[in-house]
């Protein structure tokens, strides 16, 4: 027999534990590293059913047309909604559908988690040294999104094209921010439903209230409800900040809001903040995991 | 000096209640009630580094259990698990970012492999998750792909590949990066004779050369004989036996069988399914044979020459008592509790 190796010799490694006080740095570049490094896969994966991926992206389309038709219809019927003309309207609807395609794109895998929980899968990503969460992220291999990211941006291009914004450098930058808020604050939502996985069984149910609340509640003006209401939108469920808040903002409607309108400034950092509570609570619900069988 | 040191580790599972009926779905998630179930009662072993450690029991005995505490899939409800790892000891459910980068792991139920990309993809993606230097991976991945044989399938589609194959393909992956610590569960479940034999000389030859210490739990007895030396019987969560696998059988097995079968022209040397020969009482089998059970300490001489006296002898063989029978009798007094 060999020499038993316990201390094995090693080239040095990007790890965490060799980087000393700014670990975390590192440990975040890996990991954001390692994330595109498994989307891609989960991409390519994907990519090898050919024929799917049409009906894949189609079945997307489709299904946020179904939404654009609503709106159109909407707005044929009523000039105005809570004020809003049908291009504002567009606009804040365009938005809404860029920001959820935009975490589908990069996330949709976490509304697999009771999947990945039920049948096993959670066990073999709790054995490689890199986060879970960003295993499952990049666990769904299927390019629906993509399907939603185009009709949102084509949604979000015709309103651009039909609404008077006096852009400047300023407001493309916190539009961009502000579709990544958005994006972040629904990933949140998810994230945090999908923290229950470790005791229920199946959440379909609760994600597909989530998905809808989100799609109804966020892409219409808020006027259209009670005050009290728009304050548990803004405060509670924090809805207004995905598309509401920064439509208002771009579009100079702040003086609807029943709330300040420098909040709606503050809908990228809110993004953030909802995330980083939803992790904390994904964490620590980690721990009751439980395995399967035994 | 240990690299697993197991001490009193316990895990019990505990559930909320299944409650039936209507809305049963909901009133389980408020429910107060819980079904708890010990899986593993105080276990506590401690595995050398380079040994290979045969880790058996019946299903349902809390060796996945302890495999997922191990790994730190799991945290137990109490006891400690101390791997040593040369950045210090770990803590598997604690450290297990870290854990997991010096251990490899295969489940033979389970592939870890990416199933819609070809076989070297997912190499590659490990390559990434473990921050195999490029030159270490080429030559690490050279050694594998000779010793495995995987030249042949090395483009396919995982999903496409046989159970041998695949098989194959896990050890490599779970060996790019060279862990000094090895769990096999079950990895020639569902195997043919070929391709055992394949994985069962792959893990000895790993063992050897690298001097890999290895966790091994399996139903394939074959394994067991073949590849441990040591085996660790576990039932209800707790130890039965901690030793070599030779002193498992004479603990459990003190006897041998001698079967003889007599010339066939001669009487029936008794009537009933019994025949005393001295202090020896044999079994008759169905085929007519004769089975004596003789103490390990006792020479089978005196038997021989107590039935050539008046018998010929036409045939004779003496069994050895190997894991199979043992286990087997293990588990079965298990049943009969």
């Amino acid at each position: 027999m060999a020499r038993p190796r316990t201390l094995p010799q090693r080239e040095a490694v990007d790890s965490p534990a060799r980087a000393g006080r700014r670990g975390w740095l590192v440990t975040l570049r890996r990991t954001i590293r390692l994330y595109w490094i498994l989307r891609l896969a989960a991409w390519r994966s994907a990519l090898q059913y050919r024929l799917n991926i049409l009906f894949m992206v189609a079945a997307g389309v489709a299904y946020q047309g179904v939404g654009f038709v609503f709106v159109w219809v909407l707005l044929h019927s009523f000039p105005t909604l809570a004020g809003w003309g049908l291009r504002e309207v567009l606009f804040l609807y365009g938005l809404r559908l860029v920001a959820h395609a935009l975490w589908l794109v990069c996330c949709d895998g976490f509304q697999l988690i009771d999947r990945a929980v039920r049948e096993g899968e959670f066990e073999r990503m709790l054995l490689r040294p890199v986060n879970p969460l960003i295993q499952l992220a990049t666990y769904e291999r299927q390019l629906d999104p993509f399907g939603d990211l185009l009709t949102g941006l084509t949604m979000f291009g015709i309103a651009l094209g039909i609404t008077d914004i006096d852009w400047t450098l300023w407001k493309a930058v916190y539009c961009v921010l502000a579709v990544i808020g958005g994006a972040l604050i629904e990933a949140s939502f998810h994230v945090g439903v999908g923290s229950l996985a470790f005791r229920l069984q199946n959440l379909r149910s609760v994600q597909l209230f989530i998905d809808d609340s989100m799609s109804i509640l966020g892409s219409y003006p808020h006027g259209i409800f009670s005050p009290r209401f728009q304050w548990f939108l803004t405060f509670t469920m924090p809805i207004a900040f995905i598309a509401y808040l920064p439509a208002s903002v771009l579009l100079e409607r702040t003086d609807g809001l029943v709330v300040p309108g420098w909040l709606g400034y503050a809908s990228p950092l809110v993004g953030v903040l909802v995330f980083m509570l939803a992790y904390r609570v994904w964490s620590w619900q980690m721990r009751h995991y439980q395995g399967v069988g035994h | 000096m240990s690299l697993i040191e197991v001490r009193e580790l316990t895990k019990e599972y505990v559930r909320p209640k299944r409650v039936t009926g209507p809305f049963g779905a909901i009133r389980t998630f408020f429910s107060r009630e819980y079904d708890r179930t010990l899986a593993v009662a105080g276990v506590s072993f401690s595995v050398a580094a380079g040994e290979i450690v045969g880790y058996l029991g019946p299903n349902g005995a809390g060796k996945s259990t302890t495999i997922k505490l191990l790994t730190g899939v799991l945290r137990p409800t109490s006891g400690t698990v101390t791997i040593v790892g040369p950045e210090g000891p770990m803590v598997p459910w604690r450290d297990r970012e870290r854990n997991a980068r010096h251990i490899g792991v295969v489940f033979g139920q389970r592939s870890q492999l990416w199933w819609d990309l070809p076989l070297e993809e997912s190499f590659q993606l490990i390559k990434a998750l473990y921050d195999i230097p490029s030159a270490r991976y080429a030559r690490t991945l050279g050694r594998l792909r000779e010793l495995l044989g995987l030249d042949e399938f090395i483009n396919t589609p995982v999903r496409h590949l046989s159970l041998g194959q695949r098989m194959r393909g896990d050890l490599a992956a779970a060996l790019l990066h060279e862990p000094p610590l090895l769990y096999l569960d079950e990895p020639t479940v569902g195997l043919d004779v070929l391709a055992k034999e394949t994985v069962r000389s792959f893990v000895e030859e790993t063992n050897r050369t690298s001097g890999t210490t290895i966790l091994l739990t399996t139903h394939d007895l074959a394994d067991v004989e073949r590849l441990c030396r040591r085996i660790i019987l576990i039932d209800h969560g707790r130890v039965l036996y901690d030793g070599s696998t030779h002193g498992l059988i004479a603990r459990y097995a003190p006897y041998r069988d001698v079967v003889v079968r007599l010339d066939p022209d001669q009487p029936e040397p008794s009537q009933g399914p019994q025949w005393r020969v001295g202090q020896f009482i044999a079994e008759r089998d169905l085929d007519g044979a004769w089975r004596f059970s003789i103490p390990r300490d006792l020479p089978i001489h005196t038997l021989l020459t107590g039935i050539s006296v008046e018998w010929r002898v036409h045939d004779l063989t003496v069994e050895q008592p190997d894991l199979e029978a043992v286990i087997k009798r293990l588990y079965g007094e298990r049943r009969a509790l």
